[in-house]
């Protein structure tokens, strides 16, 4: 009986296996297998066996080591001010007013939004010419010239610029997952709490932060991920410029494929990123993931 | 003059309550006030880009910035069709979008349906295998992908980027589905086996028809990622597949100072979707929630 479940079970997901096969493990595959050979996309055929020398040069090279250091920036300046401001809007949306579920539909619409979108929204409007941002600072006064920051090409703003952007496109996706997890906390406990006196900051602390720990890391995880691999937002905004100011390591990997032609380069340096990546996640997934449970 | 020392007592006396009513009120004032303020906040930027592409064209990227047009035009939306092929990249991004949905939706669910039902140490594998999977990022991926279309043939056909995106599609489609097909009773499939109906007949007859709002679910979410999808249409489209999101990216460097048109075409192509999303929010948010409670 059991040899037959495991025929039957493996012939349903034959299809999904073979997809993810060719397009997915087999391109993992390759792309180890790449990280060790000098390629150059011009000339495929002449490739040379070079063992760790493209992990070698990336983790010694100085423009790695600054879209590594960028990446690191990035994911902890965006996600931490998504998660800070999608927690506020989470707690606040949790108040039911009037209108308020009105509000939460209309913050859910960004969500649906293509991240390239995103980055063309903020070009226009962090545009030092045209761009609406530096008017508005100019008319209440914090800077004296409308056309005095240069969000895009100024390499102390460039990184903060495409941040911005990302803040934006994705705190909704934070607010309601956190908003879903304060939803599912039962009503009693905030009750039983009141009779007990506690006051508003109790509450928070010891019922619904406790309560939406594993909902809010799941939601860090899933946006820790997405940050790391970020390219569209970038690439449509500075394609890393001015300089290496906002190179990510999306962004240099691209580069170094399709400029340079690199192509053992590139995968030394993805397989690098997916190492990392996959060490952060098993982290994240050991402290919170429990097995699924089969209710059989 | 008399009743005046009574009316204190009574005033003290109520004052409490008072208080705490008017704390209450104040406070959800506060809380609605400062919601609106950051909800603002959040669509005000696509608002602006929704009225930066009714202005007339030299209006867009005047200095100083308009607000809200001084006239209404449509000047964008035609301009748009003379600068690029728009119309094109959109039936592109529709044709490699919608049928990658339709092939990862089945797929994906056929092998959720595989694994939820069968205990199996095969599918327990390979459900912990998608979940690693989800794990890499497409960016690096989409090296090796990159040579393998080449090798292939396929670099700028519609066929390339359905079957990249099929991929990326596919472990994901599984998770969601899975969550759903684990709350569709056994019992239904179990009584469709008993009328002599196959596995894959008590599937397609009896468990799809039930699961529709976890397909629809699994749809919107793998339709989106296809649809907003950059990385892999740059990389692996020239002339005859590129979609619309490097099209409208092409405006910015080609037609620098004229960003009119671009404003029109990102409008184009995100407002039905916007629009969309509001009408199915249950699934989006059964979607999201459920994708993020799993992982």
């Amino acid at each position: 009986m059991k040899l037959k479940n495991g025929a039957l079970s493996t012939m349903f997901f034959m299809p999904a296996a073979l997809f993810m096969g060719v397009f997915l493990v087999y391109p993992i595959l390759l792309l180890l297998k790449d990280s060790f050979f000098q390629i150059d996309l011009m000339n495929p055929a002449a490739r040379e066996f070079v063992g760790l020398a493209n992990y070698i040069d990336s983790l010694t090279s100085d423009r790695f080591l600054k879209a590594l250091g960028n990446t690191v920036v990035y994911i902890i300046v965006a996600v931490g001010a998504e998660f800070i401001i999608g927690l506020i809007l989470a707690l606040l949306l949790s108040n039911a007013f009037k209108g308020s579920q009105i509000i939460r539909t209309v913050l859910l619409s960004p969500l649906m939004l293509a991240p390239l979108v995103s980055g063309l929204i903020w070009k226009f409007m962090l545009n030092d010419q045209f761009g609406i941002i530096n008017w508005v600072l100019y008319k209440i006064g914090i800077i004296s010239d409308p056309h005095q920051i240069l969000w895009l090409s100024d390499s102390r703003f460039a990184l903060i610029s495409t941040i911005i952007a990302d803040i934006w496109l994705t705190t909704p996706f934070i607010m309601l997952v956190l908003l879903a997890g304060i939803q599912g906390i039962s009503k009693s406990l905030y009750e039983s709490a009141d009779i007990d006196g506690a006051n508003k900051w109790h509450k928070f602390r010891y019922i619904t932060v406790p309560s939406i720990i594993p909902v809010a890391s799941v939601a860090l995880l899933i946006r820790i991920i997405d940050a790391a691999r970020t390219f569209d937002i970038v690439w449509v905004l500075t394609q890393g410029g001015p300089g290496f100011s906002s190179e990510l390591l999306s962004t240099y990997m691209y580069k170094t494929l399709t400029r340079y032609g690199q192509v053992g380069q590139s995968s030394a340096m993805a397989v690098i990123f997916i190492i990392i990546l996959l060490v952060l996640s098993s982290f994240f997934i050991s402290k919170i993931w429990s097995p699924r449970k089969k209710n059989a | 003059m008399n009743d005046l020392p009574l009316r204190k007592t009574e005033l003290s006396k109520r004052i409490p309550v008072n208080a705490a009513k008017l704390k209450r009120k104040l406070w959800l004032i506060f809380v609605i006030v400062l919601t609106c303020l950051l909800a603002l906040l959040f669509l005000g930027p696509y608002v602006y880009l929704l009225l930066t592409s009714l202005k007339p064209s030299a209006e867009a990227v005047s200095t100083p910035p308009t607000l809200w047009p001084s006239t209404f035009s449509f000047e964008n939306y035609r301009n748009m069709f003379d600068y690029l092929p728009v119309g094109k990249y959109f039936i592109n991004s529709l044709v490699t979008a919608g049928a990658s949905t339709i092939i990862s939706v089945l797929v994906g669910a056929l092998a959720a349906y595989g694994i939820s039902r069968f205990t199996s140490v095969t599918g327990n594998y390979f459900l912990l295998f998608t979940l690693v999977i989800r794990m890499v990022p497409m960016i690096s991926i989409a090296i090796p992908m990159y040579m393998i279309i080449k090798d292939m043939g396929l670099l700028d056909t519609q066929l390339a980027l359905i079957l990249v995106y099929t991929s990326v599609n596919v472990p994901f489609a599984i998770w969601l589905m899975i969550g759903f097909l684990d709350s569709v009773p056994k019992e239904f499939d179990e009584a469709a086996r008993i009328d002599g109906c196959s596995w894959l007949g008590a599937f397609i007859r009896v468990i799809l028809p039930v699961s529709l709002p976890g397909l629809a679910t699994t749809a919107i979410f793998t339709f989106m990622l296809a649809w907003n999808d950059f990385l892999f249409s740059l990389l692996m489209t020239s002339t005859q597949a590129k979609t619309a999101t490097v099209g409208i990216s092409e405006f910015l460097t080609a037609y620098n100072l004229d960003l009119g048109p671009m404003t029109a075409a990102a409008v184009s192509f995100s407002l039905p979707v916007m629009i969309f999303s509001l009408f199915v929010q249950r699934y989006i948010v059964s979607g999201m929630t459920l994708g993020a409670v799993k992982e």
